[in-house]
């Protein structure tokens, strides 16, 4: 007995060796910024009030009543999230759909098709802003070969909007394809068979025999790509910085010019954690309703 | 083994259509890399006609890397890169063995901790960051970056690892312990070579993400300790782009990823399928 109860002592202090590090880093570089962050966001935290006086509730008011915020910031956030999700996922599914069989060159192809993900998005970002260059970029060049006037592509919101929109599809392409081939290649093969020998033709499987058998993991894609869209910085930052006169501002951006432009960090704590707030709801929502859609469907 | 099939089309028109199409895809994907490659290669006045023009150079990748501050932002970003892959994978890869053997209420709180911190966005934690780098005084120095880049990637590499462990049988273990071995002799002899594909495609994944990153290294970092992202993304910024020296260091900063697409694929497909 005494013996037995040592053992499970032992085992008990090895699983909390295990992830102490971890748990420590974890407590360190994230727990305790967020509460740093908590605190700055109910004082007034600015260069010129070295008193830091406890403001209450304030900071959030000012950010949810900034029309920047409602009006531009917000739906801005959730339409390139779902734009982002949407292309990614329509692409990644056509092009696993078509990887998923065997043809020459199929490894150069993958190689190609791989290549978006490895590639550093504000990369990705300066060769987009290089391609649509007004003056000197192929894509303007390509329209005047065809007769058409140059577009100043990065001038109008909607425009530079969709060039964001655009370049977080091809960078996140390659990640969508790679999980959806790897769930069709271990997809049972019995189904397929059997709808195909009833005379189903090539459509009416993948719609009424692969979609469904996928739903499972197109739903993580969903719920990690629309978690990771949510929060995306790096390449608004570099192609538009959230202009024209602030129109393709997302969420990260808001809080960081909030903190780090305008050097408000009790602003940009505040804009911060009702972003964290927002994802949080709107990634429960979705795991939810995602989950219970597959349920259903089974 | 096939199972698309070309049930509409005949089979010779079907197959052609299906070769038109994937590579027209796959030239759309790899389009702004090429075009990125072939601008560095031309001379500064031929930038502005890519297209035109037959002159190639090297020049722009020497004149480039001349610049003292493009030098050390490739060192540094090099350099953060490897240590924080290094730390980071040594603290995930026990963190994610005991999320994959352990079962019990330490598991379940320490993997919905690790689920709560993965959904919340770099933004909120990174301003604080600041502060807290600040007050420690080790803002802007290779330490005030390292050791936020090891806290990054622990929720979710933690899951990718246990995600490894899960597919690895924990029978080898139990002999290991009838055969009298201890808990950390299990692991170390037994489950962790066994997980050594695991970690190479998580290496590779993780010294990627950390190059690659860019928020984190735009708070955190200054003058003293230039990075690649941040310097490329102000070149952006600034009147009157160089475009050749642009491209030439935006070919230099690909240089890692190209080389891992083409040589070590398999890996990278393995640590994306979780």
């Amino acid at each position: 007995m005494k013996g037995s109860r040592r053992r499970f002592g032992a085992r008990e202090r090895f699983m909390l060796v295990l992830i102490l590090p971890a748990f420590a880093i974890l407590v360190a570089f994230q727990i305790v910024p967020i509460l740093i962050g908590a605190n700055a966001s109910f004082r007034s935290w600015s260069l010129f009030d070295p008193q830091k006086t406890f403001v209450g509730l304030a900071n959030y008011r000012r950010i949810l009543a900034d029309p920047i915020f409602y009006g531009t910031v917000l739906p801005n956030t959730l339409v390139f999230m779902v734009g982002s999700v949407t292309g990614g996922l329509v692409a990644g599914l056509g092009l696993a759909t078509m990887l998923n069989r065997k043809f020459p060159g199929a490894r150069l192809v993958r190689v190609g098709i791989l290549l978006p993900l490895m590639v550093p998005p504000v990369v990705a970002a300066i060769m987009i802003t290089w391609m649509f260059n007004d003056q000197f970029g192929v894509v303007n060049a390509l329209l005047g070969t065809l007769g058409l006037e140059p577009v100043p592509w990065l001038v109008y919101r909607w425009t530079s909007f969709a060039i964001v929109v655009m370049t977080d599809v091809w960078l996140w392409t390659p990640w969508f394809t790679v999980l959806i081939l790897a769930a069709l290649q271990s997809l049972p093969l019995e189904p397929h068979e059997a709808a195909r020998i009833d005379g189903a033709g090539p459509w009416q499987v993948f719609r009424n025999i692969t979609l469904p058998l996928l739903r499972p993991v197109l739903m993580v894609c969903i719920v990690v790509r629309a978690i990771d869209a949510f929060r995306v910085f790096d390449i608004v930052w570099t192609i538009t910085k959230g202009g024209p006169a602030r129109s393709t501002e997302v969420f990260s951006i808001y809080a960081y010019k909030q903190a780090f432009v305008y050097l408000n960090f009790d602003l940009g704590t505040a804009a911060s954690l009702i972003g964290a707030a927002i994802i949080m709801v709107v990634g429960g929502v979705l795991y939810k309703t995602l989950s219970y859609v597959v349920e259903v469907s089974r | 083994m096939s199972r698309g099939g070309s049930g509409v089309l005949a089979p010779g028109w079907g197959r052609a259509f299906f070769g038109l199409a994937i590579t027209a895809i796959t030239l759309l994907m790899i389009f702004p890399v090429a075009w990125m490659v072939l601008t560095a290669f031309r001379p500064a006045s031929g930038v502005f006609y890519v297209h035109r023009g037959i002159e190639f150079t090297l020049g722009n990748f020497a004149e480039a890397l001349a610049k003292p501050e493009m030098q050390a932002s490739f060192v540094n970003s090099g350099v953060i890169a490897t240590l924080a892959t290094v730390f980071s994978l040594a603290v995930t890869i026990t963190s994610g063995y005991m999320l994959s053997r352990f079962r019990g209420a330490a598991s379940s709180v320490w993997f919905g901790l690790i689920y709560l911190f993965r959904c919340i966005p770099y933004i909120t934690w990174v301003i604080p960051l600041y502060l807290l780098t600040q007050w420690m005084g080790i803002l802007d120095t290779y330490l005030g970056l390292l050791l936020p880049h090891i806290s990054i990637h622990i929720c979710f590499f933690s899951w990718i690892m246990k995600g490894f462990f899960d597919g690895i049988s924990p029978e080898m273990e139990y002999a290991a312990y009838i055969d009298g071995c201890s808990h950390w002799g299990a692991f170390f002899r037994v489950a962790l070579p066994l997980a050594v594909p695991g970690i190479v495609a998580l290496f590779i994944l993780s010294w990627l993400y950390t190059w690659n990153e860019f928020l984190f290294a735009l708070i955190l970092t200054g003058s003293r300790t230039p990075m690649l992202t941040v310097r490329m993304a102000q070149f952006v910024n600034e009147t009157g782009i160089e475009w050749h020296l642009m491209a030439a260091t935006a070919v230099m900063a690909i240089g890692p990823a190209l080389v891992v697409t083409i040589f070590a694929q398999e890996y990278v497909v393995k640590g994306l399928r979780l």
